[in-house]
């Protein structure tokens, strides 16, 4: 029997042929709802950052220059102190020593408010409704006594620093008053230097789903740009993909008192190797090389704030534009254009520590997610659901 | 329980496009039939299972690009192929040498009438036994139409090898159709 007649008997008897096939349906209806559930997650993230990006832009707008300024701690401190002063039942002879006590009110001592000036009161003079801590209810004695400024008034001239008529901010060490210093933070931009790297986000070969023929890539929707000149194609070699390497600059505002939003500018540079046709000619292992540049917006709102340690959860997005594409096969490369943009969303956990008041530590692990934007085969067309783990240095400005 | 013949294709295909489950499960109960065979030929029947499910879900996944143009049927294939090589690749099946020397051709090796002597299950059993790199070549090029240059092109290996691997399992498919065939008589 001739070959090609065999082919034809063989193609004859098997040509729609059926045979009974064993019930999977179960496990294809699980798929569905796993499947149903990813895009659920995927309109959520995306409504999220658009949200994110609203809620950004309205605060941004409608903030005014004074909205969001909590009361300044000097004024607050001078609030707490005056009523210790000023107590008019006090005889002169005992306003004086708390007097003294207000003069030697330094940077150092300031540190301890509550030590320094309750003791010096003596029984009787204060009324009872006078603090011990910073509290507002100091207010009510300043309003009901407009005669506060008189003990300052007796305070002995040789001491100039003693005349001014309350402490400032400037005469307080960075971190007194917690609150306030939180507020500071907040109310301060705050810019970001980032290094940060995917560091266990490349999945085995294995877990990878590689769409890989050029005749079934626009059937199957084809993840992954295929351009004109270079197409994956590897059935014989696995793809391999190198961690993402990124880093930029971002700064961040505070938009209320948890509340902030960070922009920047960040770039990554992705690196894949696998099997591809070049002008339709086969090369195993070559190489890809993207270069992404993108701009990220997120929100953060601030769980734990102390000076020296914060916790905070984040969500928000980016856009990315690959700026520029190299083929490396063999001792040849090529260059190629990319259309489009990534658009990514993210949420996350962070942590900052400072070491030094303007200068911290922190650690942002995230869950990425690449949408499907018909960019360059990479890692994240063949796994859009990404770990981040980035890690950089903060400064406050 | 779902009558798969009350319902059209087109109608089908819309509800499916809308994730309506149950025209799910009727293109699933009218296709299985048809798409199982396509597996076991590529796979043999152990991993033709596991395939058979990660096709429908891929044809569920994509259904809304078929865009009528061609069978449907035809669609459906193409991704149940694509799974199934995408299968064997991940078992490094795919790992055969492409420069088979071309084998000659051993014409004449079964005589006529003997392939009309066996049942289609017996002519699938015989295909999945190929070795899997030959058995891709075969299916692609002999039962699914596919060109040498396309072949090439899905399997990663020249034209020239995909013929060489295509005449090499013609002639030990035909070695084992003959020996079964002889088995029987």
């Amino acid at each position: 029997m001739e070959r090609n007649e065999f082919d034809k008997i063989l193609r004859d008897r098997l040509e729609g042929v059926t045979e009974a096939a064993p019930d999977v349906w179960e496990g294809i209806s699980q798929g569905l709802a796993r499947r149903h559930r990813r895009i659920l997650l995927r309109r959520f993230a995306t409504g999220a950052v658009a949200a994110a990006a609203g809620l950004a832009v309205a605060l941004l707008v409608f903030r005014g220059p004074k909205d969001g300024k909590q009361p300044e701690a000097p004024v607050r401190i001078a609030q707490s102190v005056q009523p210790q002063e000023v107590t008019p039942a006090a005889p002169s002879g005992e306003i004086a020593p708390i007097a003294e006590q207000i003069a030697s009110f330094t940077k150092n001592q300031v540190t301890a408010q509550a030590a320094v000036t309750k003791p010096a009161i003596p029984a009787g003079t204060v009324k009872e409704e006078v603090p011990a801590e910073v509290t507002p209810v100091v207010e009510e004695p300043v309003v009901e006594e407009p005669t506060v400024e008189e003990p300052v008034a007796v305070l002995p001239p040789e001491q100039p620093s003693d005349s001014r008529p309350m402490l400032t901010e400037n005469d307080l060490p960075d971190g007194f008053w917690n609150e306030s210093e939180e507020n500071k933070s907040r109310d301060t931009h705050t810019s970001r230097i980032t290094i940060l790297s995917n560091l266990t986000t490349v999945a085995s070969d294995n877990d990878l789903i590689y769409r890989a023929s050029p005749s079934h890539a626009s059937s199957q929707g084809g993840k992954g740009q295929a351009s004109s000149a270079v197409e994956p194609v590897s059935l014989t070699n696995a793809p391999k993909f190198f961690s993402p390497l990124s880093f930029g600059l971002q700064f961040e505002t505070a938009l209320s008192g948890r509340l902030s939003v960070a922009t920047g500018l960040t770039y990554t540079y992705l690196v894949s190797q696998y099997d591809m046709l070049v002008n339709k000619e086969h090369f195993a292992g070559a190489y890809n090389q993207l270069h992404y540049v993108g701009v990220p917006l997120a929100l953060s709102y601030h769980l734990v704030q102390t000076p020296s340690f914060g916790f905070y959860a984040s969500a928000g997005g980016a856009v990315e534009k690959c700026v520029s594409q190299r083929y490396v096969y063999g001792s040849n490369t090529l260059h190629e254009k990319v259309g489009g943009v990534q658009w990514s969303a993210k949420v996350g956990l962070g942590a900052e520590y400072w070491f030094i008041p303007r200068l911290g530590l922190y650690f942002d692990p995230s869950l990425v997610y690449y949408f499907d934007n018909s960019q360059p085969f990479s890692i994240r067309t063949q796994q859009p659901l990404q770990a981040r783990f980035e890690v950089g240095l903060r400064f406050k400005l | 329980m779902s009558e798969p013949s009350k319902y059209d294709e087109a109608q089908l295909i819309a509800g499916c496009v809308r994730g309506d489950r149950n025209s799910q499960r009727i293109l699933y109960e009218r296709y299985a039939s048809v798409m199982y065979p396509v597996c076991v030929r590529y796979l043999g029947r152990e991993d033709a299972k596991d395939v058979l499910q990660d096709g429908f879900l891929t044809v569920f996944d994509k259904i809304d690009t078929y865009k009528g143009e061609g069978s449907f049927e035809g669609w459906m294939r193409k991704i149940f192929v694509n799974a199934c090589l995408m299968q064997i690749r991940k078992g490094d099946a795919l790992r055969y040498s492409e420069d088979i020397a071309e084998s000659p051709e051993l014409g004449g090796v079964l005589e006529h009438g003997v392939l009309e002597q066996l049942s289609t299950k017996e002519i699938l059993d015989q295909i999945a036994q190929l070795p899997p790199g030959l058995r891709s070549t075969f299916n692609l090029f002999v039962l699914d139409g596919y060109s040498h240059a396309e072949v090439g092109a899905l399997l990663g290996i020249t034209e020239q090898s995909s013929r060489s691997q295509v005449s090499r399992a013609r002639t030990l498919l035909q070695e084992k159709i003959k020996k079964l065939y002889n088995g029987k008589k």
